[in-house]
């Protein structure tokens, strides 16, 4: 078969951050062929489709569309030679309408004047033709996120793209939303367009490609059609090594109530309700996992608990005190760890050292406070005592953070919170932009901590990670705890249903926790 | 309190008009600015460089409609020079403002010095203030004849670049591409609109109208330049465009209320025994109370919704619905 797409000897070096980020990178991509990429955060890959839409310029290599050489150094040049992408975070304008978006830039007129009329029709007739139905006249901010996305997928198809890359597609949707895409794809493959899928989750490469290359450290680490690789094995490939892709962990011993959530009401930055009326316990030795599409009060709840957010209703308790209105140094006090959403501007501050990152929590200890001066020699062994115990590769005591991987980043975080023994953790996407190996570690620190006698509440988007992890899992709809579920009995599709708003079937176990 | 009332007459209302135009020209250069996403904050020094050269200029050329034209170009220029440092080097727009209202401020002050040894003020008989214009037949019909006819051609010039800004920003194709530029640069860099032209653009356009607004106050409304003859309206300005949520129409009516303010405050002196410090800082007044209440809305907006939860959060408490 033809190729659609070669990209040959492709290298790209950051000096300032001194990383190669591709190193002579062959990858082709044949016409009409889903091909996934996929490899770990930071192997390679948002390189490698940037260079290819001409929003980093490459060091070396060639670029070959259809089989003849072209040069991209622009976002123009890559349209006009039929590259279209998807980013993962959409660039469309609010304000704007489905047809003011799709059109933006290539609008109908007359003598420069617009014609809404027309734009609407041309999009009505565009979506018609690709059977993507939207509603032209709908505002970008009033449209859920899979909505939003296929608005995207319109303006690419609109600018006559024959190659379009989505780049990590599902990382927003419900399992329902990644169905109905999945759907999409392959439709736009059996009408003759390229499509390359960038993902990190392999299930889904399983599910929608023809092909998958995997990249590894900057490196093309090998293509392979799908029907002759399996998971593991590519996994393997996106390490080097075999990976855990189940939790081991003992069964849950489940003791005391460490946190009660009692009616809780939560309203968001604009004064919108975010959270309504929620309740629910975590005991000693449990994981609560609470499953949502992201932007469903999770965030706002997270952010009520750890005491970063006041409540308008409802009350909290921690290790059977009330702790509704108690500042956050209180709240740690009795026993309350928080490892946050974002590592890098709430987990930690980049500007200081390692030593200050890990006793922000405890400076006021008699250990590291004489008559109100910090002790940096016993900050000095606390540092070193947590890099042995947590591993973090690249980390010194006293040194700097900024240049830290994610992965090494959030073993400090995880570190600090860790370290003293917590009786309740808060975990809101422990795992967030990390790479397998790191994942693996976050996931063995938090089953130690339960097995230790802690509870967690584990917030995530990741229903695989949720449903490893978790010993009840808790979905979180618009607000509302839309059900409960036993994470091992539980299919995938039970809990989309539930994610997407639906009703609790009356046999599935236990109702709301009301 | 017959005293009081004896203020509101036609000549408030032209006066009104007159002070409004400055502040309508340099706003409607501001709101172009936000809308394309450049926050402008230097349109105090484009104006009171404006008034400057436009005297100075209309003084050596012998014709005012020149010394408004250099004027223009004038603010233009520094308005490409805003833009050209800003793409080119990185420069902080807040900073930049700051360093060139302080030195047009001085600049203007020195060369008034070096060029005609006055410090305060300056003016040449020589110097002609641009003509008003008497519409035919408008101006015989009563009372409206009185407030439309009788201003020179900047103020109508001012209100047709409302309207014709209107129209471009809402209705044509460029127009929508400096919304989209503004509202998320990325979008527009993505479908092949160039942010950078775009923004320079509006900086250059909001230089020429800040600086036209400028030439008005010293050969339009008087024929003089006094040192900061600008006096604050370049900010105020920027206040209106942002009551007028940034669109044409709306800081049209922005201006003409500040411009009403100040007509009111200067009128009310003459009428009252207010002391007129207290008057004079009437203008002042409604512009902070603008400023608080944009800058309440979102406050407001916030809790009104916040007591609309709790308030719902209250109505079930008591039935709350079984869901299994």
């Amino acid at each position: 078969m033809a190729l659609a797409l070669e990209m040959t000897g492709i290298t790209k070096y950051f000096a300032s951050t001194d990383v190669k980020a591709n190193d002579k990178v062959d990858f082709a991509v044949e016409a009409g062929e889903v091909h996934a990429l996929v490899g770990e955060n930071g192997a390679g890959k948002t390189t490698l489709m940037s260079i290819l839409y001409g929003l980093v310029k490459p060091d070396s290599g060639e670029i070959k569309v259809d089989g003849k050489p072209v040069v991209i150094t622009r976002p123009d040049d890559a349209i006009r030679n039929g590259i279209g992408m998807v980013h993962q975070h959409f660039k469309l304008v609010p304000s704007f309408t489905v047809a003011q978006s799709i059109l933006l830039g290539m609008e109908p007129n007359r003598a420069g004047f617009l014609t809404p009329n027309e734009e609407n029709r041309a999009v009505a007739e565009l979506a018609e033709r690709h059977g993507l139905p939207v509603d032209p006249k709908a505002r970008i901010r009033d449209l859920p996120v899979g909505m939003q996305q296929r608005v995207e997928i319109l303006k690419v198809l609109e600018r006559n793209a024959r190659i379009l890359v989505l780049d990590e597609p599902t990382a927003v949707l419900t399992p329902q939303e990644v169905a109905e895409l999945m759907r999409v794809v392959r439709n736009l493959s059996k009408a003759g367009y390229t499509v390359v899928f960038i993902t990190h989750k392999l299930l889904e490469v399983v599910r929608v490609a023809d092909r998958v290359s995997v990249m590894r450290a900057g490196r093309n680490a090998g293509s392979k059609a799908v029907a002759e690789t399996t998971v593991p094995e590519l996994a393997r490939m996106m390490v080097g090594r075999e990976v855990l892709l189940k939790v081991n962990k003992a069964p849950r011993q489940a003791g005391e109530v460490v946190f009660a959530a009692d009616d809780v009401s939560v309203t968001d930055v604009r004064g919108f309700p975010a959270v309504t009326r929620v309740s629910f316990n975590v005991r000693a030795g449990e994981i609560l996992g609470i499953a949502g599409v992201s932007g469903n009060g999770q965030t706002e709840l997270v952010e009520a608990i750890t005491g970063m957010r006041a409540l308008d209703g409802g009350r909290l308790v921690i290790n059977t005190k009330d702790a509704t209105t108690l500042s956050v140094r209180e709240r740690r006090e009795r026993g309350l760890a928080h490892i946050p959403e974002d590592r890098i501007h709430v987990g930690l501050n980049l500007d200081t050292n390692l030593d200050e990152n890990l006793i922000v929590s405890r400076y006021r200890l008699g250990q590291f406070n004489r008559a109100g001066f910090l002790n940096r020699r016993s900050m000095r062994d606390f540092a070193a005592d947590v890099i042995k115990r947590f591993s973090v590769a690249a980390a010194v005591p006293g040194g700097g953070i900024s240049r830290l991987s994610g992965g090494n980043m959030q073993k400090i975080v995880i570190g600090r919170e860790l370290a003293g023994e917590p009786s309740f953790i808060v975990a809101n996407q422990p795992t967030r932009g990390l790479d397998v190996g790191s994942i693996e570690f976050v996931h063995r620190s938090l089953v130690e901590a339960r097995d230790r006698g802690a509870g967690i509440l584990l917030v995530s988007v990741e229903l695989e990670e949720i449903l490893a992890l978790s010993d009840r899992v808790l979905v979180m709809y618009r607000g509302q705890i839309q059900g409960e579920v036993d994470p091992a009995t539980a299919t995938e599709e039970q809990i989309g249903l539930l994610m997407a708003g639906a009703h609790p079937e009356p046999a599935s176990a236990a109702g709301p926790a009301a | 309190m017959e005293g009081f009332f004896s203020v509101f007459t036609i000549e408030l209302f032209n006066s009104g008009i007159r002070l409004a135009t400055p502040i309508l020209l340099a706003a409607l250069g501001g709101a172009l600015c936000n809308k394309a996403g450049v926050l402008n904050l230097a349109l105090e020094s484009k104006m009171l460089l404006g008034a400057f050269l436009g005297i100075v200029a209309a003084y050596y050329l012998g014709n005012t409609y020149l010394g408004i034209l250099v004027a223009v170009i004038a603010g233009g220029l520094l308005g490409w020079l805003f833009a050209f440092l800003y793409h080119r080097y990185q420069v902080d727009l807040v900073i930049l403002s700051i360093a060139l209202n302080l030195i047009i401020l001085e600049l203007t002050v020195y060369m008034m010095r070096v060029m005609f040894g006055q410090t305060g003020s300056w003016s040449d008989p020589s110097i002609v203030r641009v003509p008003d214009i008497h519409i035919p037949f408008i101006e015989d019909i009563p009372v409206l004849g009185g407030l439309l006819s009788g201003y020179n051609f900047i103020v109508y010039l001012s209100w047709a670049i409302a309207l014709v800004l209107y129209v471009v920003l809402y209705h044509t194709k460029f127009g929508r591409h400096i919304r989209a530029v503004g509202e998320n640069q990325e979008a527009a860099e993505t479908v092949g609109i160039n942010p950078r032209q775009i923004q320079t653009m509006a900086l250059v356009l909001s230089g020429m109208l800040a600086a036209l607004g400028g030439a008005f106050l010293s050969v339009g409304h008087l024929k003089l330049f006094t040192r900061n003859m600008s006096n604050g309206r370049g900010w105020t300005a920027i206040a209106a465009a942002l009551f007028g949520l940034n669109h044409p129409i709306g800081t049209f009516f922005a201006s003409l209320f500040f411009g009403f303010a100040d007509a009111f405050s200067v009128r009310i002196q003459n009428v009252t025994d207010l002391p007129p410090n207290l008057v004079e800082i009437l203008p002042n007044l409604a512009t902070v109370l603008v400023l608080v209440l944009i800058a309440l809305r979102e406050t407001v907006t916030r809790s009104m919704a916040r007591a609309r939860t709790r308030a719902q959060i209250r109505a079930t408490a008591d039935e709350k619905p079984a869901t299994t």
